[in-house]
């Protein structure tokens, strides 16, 4: 499984989507044709705290975070509040490669867990899958808020660049808010 | 002749209920914060008002969950104590300022005027620099007087002309201070 084809099963659930820095960022670009989501092209560490504002602002809305396992690493307190909180509207999906990929490819240095960290703060709950078949059931079924980690195949470099125009992912972002789901 | 005029309360509200009724007045929706003795009764305040509370484990988490909030066009307000500045600038300085999502801050000031803790000073010092190097004012508030207006006018600069701005709460206000 490719970043692409993450991004890719998200995109397909007609969610409003935020994505954190570099390969997630180049993913959800790639898959969604540079549609209206909420690309983070820096402030790591914040995106899953984004879409848990956003989540809780559009209730009735979908909302899926599509993060980098770097990102979520250095951002993982969030989870606290989510697990607090537990907005019914949220699904965070990491991009579980085990490297920093903006960066060069450096490892993190130790197993995420992410999946087994959620379930163990009680509110989330959490999957780790290995497909896309995989992956599309846990989007549809899992109870929410929930955390999918997407194992990734291959490390290939989505594409786009993940540097964007923050004017206009704001106004493409805050139209599609507007114009509701 | 007597005057017309509607008698003066002889209590003025606390500058804690001013800044919350202000913020609440200008349509805040949710409050991001990290706990903070200071901040306490605005905090209340704003809930007798309404707002949503959002507790968060760190103030660079509360300015990503209020960049949230705010590009999906609700009024969030952000408050912290100065020590967690530094916790912030990140998300700060690299998501609501370059997207212009302007957000209105709460600051309690720590590492001022009559500190007492070493290790609060180069911070509380250092904050009103460091938000003013990313382009962002800061206004200070030494008097329930001055409350509203302070207020009121980081909420337009946020709100309407989309810059993050930043309400100081200085130690002259008093209201609880740890180690006072």
């Amino acid at each position: 499984m490719k970043a692409t084809d993450v991004a890719r099963a998200i995109v397909d659930t007609g969610a409003l989507c935020v994505s954190s820095l570099g390969t997630a960022t180049s993913a959800l670009r790639a898959a969604s044709d540079d549609g209206p989501h909420f690309y983070l092209g820096a402030a790591m560490g914040s995106a899953l705290a984004a879409a848990m504002g956003v989540a809780e602002a559009v209730p009735d809305r979908l909302v899926i975070a599509l993060l980098g396992d770097g990102e979520l690493l250095m951002g993982a307190s969030t989870l606290w509040s989510v697990s607090a909180y537990r907005p019914g509207n949220l699904i965070a999906v990491v991009l579980s490669d085990g490297v920093y990929g903006i960066t060069g490819g450096q490892q993190l240095s130790a197993q995420t867990r992410f999946a087994a960290v959620a379930e163990a703060l009680g509110g989330i709950s959490g999957a780790r899958v290995g497909n896309e078949a995989e992956l599309r059931t846990a989007l549809r079924e899992l109870g929410r808020p929930s955390l999918i980690e997407a194992e990734l195949s291959e490390l290939a470099w989505p594409g786009p660049s993940p540097f964007v125009d923050p004017a206009r992912v704001k106004l493409s972002f805050a139209a599609e808010v507007a114009r509701g789901g | 002749m007597a005057s017309t005029d509607p008698p003066e309360s002889p209590v003025s509200p606390a500058w804690q209920t001013v800044i919350a009724d202000t913020l609440a007045a200008r349509g805040v929706t949710v409050a991001a914060y990290v706990p903070d003795t200071r901040l306490q009764l605005i905090l209340s305040r704003l809930a007798d008002n309404g707002v949503c509370l959002r507790s968060l484990s760190r103030e660079e988490e509360c300015i990503g969950y209020a960049a949230g909030q705010r590009i999906a066009g609700r009024r969030p307000v952000v408050l912290m104590q100065s020590s967690g500045l530094g916790n912030a600038l990140n998300a700060i300085g690299s998501l609501a300022v370059p997207y212009r999502l302007g957000l209105p801050l709460v600051i309690s000031m720590r590492g001022t005027l009559g500190e007492a803790n070493p290790s609060q000073v180069p911070l509380g010092r250092a904050a009103s620099s460091l938000l003013g190097t990313l382009g962002i004012q800061s206004f200070p508030v030494r008097s329930a007087a001055a409350a509203e207006q302070v207020t009121a006018g980081v909420t337009t600069l946020a709100f309407e002309a989309g810059e993050c701005a930043a309400v100081i709460l200085e130690p002259e206000l008093g209201g609880g201070r740890e180690g006072n």
